[in-house]
């Protein structure tokens, strides 16, 4: 009696494990997301975020993959690494996501990266930009973590290239935030500027959220450099562009500066003409493919899509594409799909990612020339 | 380095020391008459700041205008805001004021975030972009007109403190609330009045930067921390201290920042506090002359 009490109790256990297991490859494939959706930068978290959408009801549309629906869980990370820790941490622990995607800030991203790592999930970088990220994964690094937009090296060293052809790459003077994106936009341009002999000829910080940039502003100035390298997003960026605009700055600026964000007003004077700026993307980018996306994305959100929209798409994309190639929603068996990545991006390149899990494709040069944003050309990071 | 660049900064100085006392005049009227430190000034200045967008922005008010209506909508908070929570604190101790000042800042705040997001917002105005220029200073047309703005409100906040039956009122309160009570004050009508000056001067002060810096929910923080220190260096309580307190502390800011790297400024200018205040705990002008 025992005996046949036993056999029953072990047939209802395989029979519930079995019904779990069939549940959970019949239910969604489930994708993490962490990223900031508030806080100071919850504009890009937001763009990021439709973005990634995009991509998931485009699948979602042609039947999902491998027969099964994409979801993305988005969580917030305040683009803070302790909150991206935590919320990441949780997901791994739940160990239902195939993936883990984005972090947004380079900061998140790398705090992320050991804990995708020891948890076997592979992780795609769509936004931070840190060149560290890059330099930490692939050949002796982590194997886990994947970046599809350039790293700010790639990128500046393509700018600096341009600006030395120029001749305007002798002085520049460096003002960025005091994070890892404003450390790496220095770091890039230093490291862009020795390959030709050349250095900056200032570099200041400033911490997020700091309204008043106006003495910094005079000190840089009073230098007369030829050109300042402005590294500031959303709400900081909007002041410092308006009181460099209200000192009678004097000077274009250069590096990644959010063209697209800067006041009609300031632009229609021509005081930023012959401003040079570096970005993995512009809406106006002349492609089929950029056509296509920029006129979904608007449709839907009745905004252009900015950089970070056209990344998280695009890296949305390639994950969704290994998954498919994978053969099975496993994540070991994505990572391995990732490396083996060639799919052709919206910008006419292939996508495609090297020992450091680095994939390489245009950085775009833009300029400032009688009021209006142009497109300088494209340069392959 | 030319005069000039000396000049520009000494300029820049005086211009964001006058908007720093702009935003701090209220938070030390507040302490002065209520002893209740307002964790949710910054919070109340970010409202003035959105109030000024969305009159200008979408209903197409004048400028002038929108500044006149902020304002005067922010007192009308300012008398609620007594009447309903800090008259329920102001005897019932320090802590509690601070819980609740704090508690309404993070409700103030993250309603601003969930309801307009943290895009930030530009006050376009047909002077915006209009800069003076004197020689080799130059100065954005819209910080000039906050710079008057300040003075005006520390102007008329000084009339009406030592020139009026009000602020006498007001003065006495701050003294001694029973004594006040038995020379026929009304303590409670004082407290409501000084709020609501308070809470006006800080929805001034929204209106009056509003087309200088970007407007979004987490604008206050950057202030109202500086605002602390200005009033805690003036000598609590203490308008015209604070108003001193805050030019100095701009021009302090602005010259270091003319020089030393801009992430070192405020921990040097906290540390001058702190040296400050080890010399003279009371203050720069002490509590014994507040409002």
């Amino acid at each position: 009696m025992r005996t046949i009490r036993l056999i029953v109790a072990a047939a209802t256990l395989v029979a519930l494990a079995c019904a779990g297991l069939a549940q959970s490859q019949e239910g969604p494939i489930l994708i993490g997301a962490s990223i900031p959706l508030t806080g100071g930068v919850s504009t890009f978290g937001q763009h990021s975020r439709w973005g990634a959408e995009l991509a998931v009801s485009e699948a979602n549309a042609k039947g999902g993959v491998l027969g099964r629906k994409i979801e993305v869980d988005f969580q917030d990370n305040r683009c803070n690494p302790a909150e991206a820790v935590k919320s990441v941490t949780q997901m791994l622990a739940e160990k239902k996501y195939v993936a883990i995607f984005d972090g947004l800030c380079s900061s998140a991203a790398l705090a992320i990266m050991p804990l995708v790592e020891r948890a076997g999930v592979p992780f795609v970088v769509a936004n931070a930009s840190a060149t560290s990220i890059a330099e930490r994964s692939g050949v002796g690094g982590n194997k886990w973590t994947f970046k599809v937009n350039p790293t700010d090296l790639s990128m500046l060293d393509a700018l600096v290239g341009w600006l030395d052809k120029e001749g305007k790459a002798a002085n520049i003077a460096f003002l960025g935030e005091d994070t890892d994106f404003g450390r790496a936009g220095s770091t890039g341009l230093e490291t862009a500027l020795k390959k030709r002999n050349l250095k900056l000829a200032s570099v200041d910080f400033f911490q997020k959220g700091n309204a008043d940039f106006t003495s910094v502003f005079t000190k840089i100035k009073a230098k007369k450099p030829a050109l300042l390298a402005l590294y500031a997003v959303d709400a900081d960026f909007q002041n410092a562009i308006r009181q460099w605009y209200g000192l009678g700055g004097g000077v274009p600026l250069t590096g990644r500066v959010l063209v697209d964000q800067v006041p009609k007003e300031i632009l229609d004077s021509g005081f930023l003409d012959g401003t040079t700026s570096v970005q993995p993307y512009d809406p106006s980018v002349d492609t089929p493919g950029n056509k296509t996306f920029v006129e979904a994305f608007r449709k839907l959100h009745n905004v252009p899509p900015i950089l970070v929209s056209f990344e998280s798409y695009e890296a949305m994309k390639v994950l969704i594409d290994a998954i498919r190639r994978a053969g099975k929603a496993d994540p070991a068996a994505i990572r391995d799909a990732l490396a083996t990545t060639k799919l052709p991006s919206l910008l006419g390149t292939v996508i495609e990612f090297d020992d450091h899990n680095l994939a390489h494709n245009n950085a775009i040069i833009l300029t400032i020339k009688g009021g209006k944003v142009m497109v300088l050309g494209m340069s392959k990071t | 380095m030319d005069p000039g660049f000396y000049l520009q900064l000494l300029l820049n100085g005086i211009v964001i020391g006058c908007i720093y006392a702009l935003v701090a005049m209220g938070l030390s009227l507040i302490f002065g008459v209520l002893e209740i430190v307002n964790f949710a000034h910054g919070e109340f200045y970010m409202l003035g700041a959105m109030l000024a967008y969305f009159l200008t922005m979408n209903l197409r008010l004048g400028y002038a205008a929108t500044v006149l209506v902020v304002t005067a909508i922010a007192v009308c908070l300012g008398y609620v805001l007594y009447e309903a929570l800090l008259v329920l604190v102001q005897s019932g101790g320090f802590e509690r004021s601070i819980l609740l000042t704090l508690g309404l800042s993070m409700v103030l705040q993250n309603g601003a975030v969930f309801l307009f997001t943290t895009t930030p917002r530009m006050i376009q105005t047909p002077r915006s972009y209009t800069n003076v220029t004197v020689g080799d200073l130059q100065v954005s047309l819209m910080r000039v007109l906050a710079l008057a703005l300040a003075v005006l409100a520390f102007a008329a906040l000084y009339l009406i403190l030592y020139g009026t039956r009000v602020g006498k009122a007001m003065r006495g309160v701050a003294q001694s609330r029973e004594a006040a009570l038995m020379v026929g004050i009304d303590p409670r009508a004082v407290s409501r009045l000084a709020v609501a000056i308070g809470i006006g001067l800080s929805g001034l002060a929204g209106a009056a930067l509003a087309p200088v810096y970007a407007v979004h929910p987490l604008m206050g923080a950057s202030f109202v921390f500086k605002a602390f220190a200005i009033i805690i260096l003036g000598g609590l309580g203490n308008i015209a201290g604070a108003a001193v307190a805050a030019v100095g502390l701009g021009v302090l800011e602005s010259v270091m920042g003319g020089f030393l790297p801009l992430v070192m400024v405020d921990a040097l200018v906290f540390s001058s506090m702190i040296a400050m205040l080890l010399v003279r705990p009371q203050g720069l002008f002490g509590r014994g002359v507040r409002v």
